[in-house]
């Protein structure tokens, strides 16, 4: 047998595979026929009980759905930022993304880099019915100035401290009666401590935990890190001052925690409580189911309790919202669509297996919601939250924040000059 | 005078061309092949380095943020600089470690090199033993000096302190060059020890028989001879400061003045998406390394 009939064997089946293969490529829009196979690609954060319940999804999806395959990506938690934001610039991202309120609104949105929210993948007729079917703001963490929507929230968070009652009792504290106050937490903590843990402490790991501590404090104080038209600093502001003067107190002069001791595990934001060294933390409900996994045994001593205030009679806290969102670039934007109406008819399953709250209107009454545990603590925390600032190049003013932060908490420098310093950036990124 | 200098040159020439390889002809043919082997790595070189660097010198006048198309402003970025505080502190930084760094590590592969350049049994594995974190990537080292430099770290329980080696701004900075030290002497070694290797033997026996002492020796044949081999290390050391990068971010993520440039190149980048200005300072320290290594080499051949 001569080499060119083998040849011909091989070429002709191959061609028609690739006649095949374009003819699936050409289809118009993404919109694909029965039996065409759609690639999908879906990048998230590192958060174990998160990850996990993602791959559970995915795969009852891809079983319903047997010519859809999805690649999941988890990425470093320090990393995710940039990495997601470089690649969605370059037209190389995910089809479905998982982010944050504070990088929808700062980065994605104003650079064009998302699609808007299609109503139809969620059997709504408008973006209006669809968003009548969320607890009222809850979707302003993923809308433009414009008003357009881009997403739809895969957790939601209000802020609420969390207390080890077995260190409470071993200092003498009584659990039923948790700080109220940061003067409390300041007292609570040094008995704490005396009794031989660490009473309480702040969280240090990148820019954006430092901004949406200080951010919380800022709520309380009446402060802010922006002016009211977003285009220059207010850190220097009494009120903004106060809000690092109670993170330097705390740490530096009543000595409630050590900063330096602290963990930087960005993967588990909330070791130190969770090992038992810790004693108090402020808390989300994603953390919970986070705590359970890791130490049953401080899972069994934890209470969550309110946020303590500066000023009790007028609570106040935060929000924050991670959103699923869908890359513009992508070429698959329906089925994403699909796919992430699927991810959140499960709310229920994210809430009992994640602690995750999707805030559908009436969620404190399903059958999930009913078994986690300090749901009327919860349900205050959402009562009271606003979202964070947000403002032209924030990563830059997150920062300074930070830089500011550690000058006073690491250095001790006072907070007057450190924000006086941080100022000066923040008017530089916001105005440059 | 010119024809006698050209003549020998063109018998050496004559000379060197193999038997039977013929004239010029052959010569081009050579050069073609040469040239046809190295186009994969030129075209390689052309495409990763070069037209690389020609585009961040190009974005350097632009304002861009890799979503809308790049606007020209001249030399705004490079104006912008000059001002920013936090550009300034990153230069200091980079400074400050090159300095801290490379100063020390240079000098203790020298003094170790002249200790390790004998015959002794074991100064192989020894030699091995020093080249070991050089061979280890950068990230991996910090990671185990994270260890070491932790409050209850090996080097805290050494010295029997309690320093806060990377949550401070008056210890981070000499936290990572003490880690940076252990880790960039070895690589200095090698080539200190590979130029001390070259040194021929007879200069030293003649210094010897004409009673010059070791240190006499070391300061009038060893030293001289090693200059080349001292600046190509000089330079080197200069390039790989200003390029640090890892242990910063592993170490400290650029927190208690301990953001290098190339660190404040990626965020600039990468987290505030300001490709523009970032390009600016790679070009500003393109200018600065070429600038360096100038004079370095100047020094050189003067003092030569």
């Amino acid at each position: 047998m001569s080499a060119r009939p083998r040849a011909r064997t091989v070429l002709i089946p191959a061609l028609a595979l690739l006649a095949v293969a374009a003819g699936c490529g050409s289809d118009d829009g993404g919109s694909t026929g029965e039996g065409d196979q759609i690639e999908l690609t879906y990048w998230t954060h590192t958060h174990p009980p998160m990850t996990e319940l993602n791959e559970q999804l995915i795969a009852e999806y891809e079983e319903a759905n047997p010519n859809v395959n999805i690649t999941y990506e988890t990425i470093p938690n320090n990393d995710f930022g940039t990495k997601m934001l470089t690649s969605l610039s370059n037209g190389s991202g995910p089809d479905i993304i998982n982010m944050d309120d504070s990088a929808l609104r700062g980065e994605y949105i104003p650079k064009q880099l998302l699609a808007p929210i299609d109503p139809a993948a969620f059997g709504a007729e408008s973006v209006e019915e669809l968003e009548g079917r969320y607890v009222d703001g809850t979707l302003d963490g993923a809308k433009g100035d414009d008003g357009t929507l881009y997403g739809v929230p895969s957790e939601f968070n209000a802020t609420a401290f969390a207390i080890n009652t077995q260190h409470f009792a071993d200092a003498g504290l009584d659990p039923a009666s948790p700080p109220e106050t940061w003067e409390d937490v300041s007292e609570y903590g040094q008995q704490l401590v005396a009794a031989g843990h660490e009473g309480f402490n702040f969280v240090y790991l990148h820019a954006g935990w430092y901004t949406q501590q200080l951010q919380t404090l800022l709520n309380e104080t009446g402060g802010s890190i922006l002016n009211e038209d977003g285009d220059g600093s207010a850190l220097t502001e009494p009120e903004s001052v106060e809000a690092l003067q109670i993170w330097h107190d705390l740490i530096r002069e009543d000595q409630v925690g050590n900063a330096d001791t602290a963990s930087r595990e960005a993967t588990s934001p909330f070791e130190d409580f969770a090992s038992g060294r810790r004693s108090m933390t402020m808390i989300y409900p994603w953390a919970v189911e986070q705590i359970a996994i890791d130490n049953p045994e401080t899972f069994e001593n934890l209470a969550v309790v309110p946020l303590p205030q500066v000023d009790p009679a007028n609570p106040s806290g935060r929000w924050y919202g991670y959103y699923f969102a869908v890359n513009k670039a992508s070429e698959q934007q329906e089925e994403a669509w699909k796919f992430i109406e699927y991810m959140t008819s499960q709310s229920e399953r994210w809430l009992s297996d994640v602690s995750f709250v999707q805030p559908l209107k009436d969620w404190e009454q399903s059958p999930a919601a009913a078994e986690i545990p300090f749901l009327d603590v919860w349900s205050q925390a959402y009562q009271q939250g606003k979202f964070d600032e947000v403002g032209p190049h924030w990563s830059e003013v997150q920062d300074a924040i930070k830089a500011a932060v550690e000058r006073t908490v690491f250095d001790g420098q006072p907070p007057a000059e450190s924000l006086e310093e941080a100022s000066e950036s923040v008017e530089q990124s916001v105005t440059s | 005078m010119a024809l006698t200098r050209t003549a020998p040159g063109r018998a050496r020439t004559a000379r060197a061309r193999p038997p039977g390889s013929g004239g010029s002809g052959w010569r081009r043919r050579r050069d073609v092949i040469g040239l046809v082997f190295a186009l994969p790595a030129l075209v390689l070189f052309a495409a990763f380095a070069i037209y690389p660097m020609l585009r961040v010198f190009q974005l350097s006048l632009y304002d861009y943020n890799l979503t809308s198309p790049p606007v020209w402003v001249g030399l705004d970025n490079f104006r912008f600089l000059f001002g920013d505080e936090r550009f300034l502190a990153s230069l200091g930084a980079s400074l400050f470690y090159v300095v801290v760094t490379y100063g020390p590590a240079v000098l203790l592969a020298l003094v170790l090199a002249l200790g390790l350049n004998t015959r002794m049994r074991g100064s192989a594995f020894v030699r091995l033993l020093y080249f070991a974190p050089v061979a280890t990537s950068w990230v991996a080292v910090s990671v185990i000096w994270r260890l070491v430099l932790q409050p209850e770290g090996l080097l805290n329980q050494t010295l029997n302190t309690d320093l806060p080696w990377l949550t401070s701004s008056t210890w981070a900075k000499w936290a990572i060059a003490i880690a940076a030290i252990w880790k960039e002497v070895g690589f200095f070694l090698i080539i200190f020890l590979a130029g001390l290797q070259n040194i021929p033997k007879d200069l030293q026996e003649a210094a010897s028989l004409d009673g010059a002492g070791s240190l006499r020796r070391l300061r009038y044949v060893t030293l001289p001879l090693l200059k080349p081999i001292t600046v190509v290390v000089l330079v080197m050391a200069v390039i790989r400061g200003f390029q640090s990068f890892s242990p910063q971010v592993v170490l400290t993520g650029g927190s208690f003045g301990t953001e290098v440039i190339n660190l404040f190149v990626y965020k600039t980048a990468f987290a505030s998406a300001r490709m523009g200005r970032a390009s600016a300072v790679a070009v500003l320290m393109f200018i600065l390394l070429l600038m360096v290594t100038f004079v370095q080499l100047r020094a050189l051949r003067k003092s030569a």
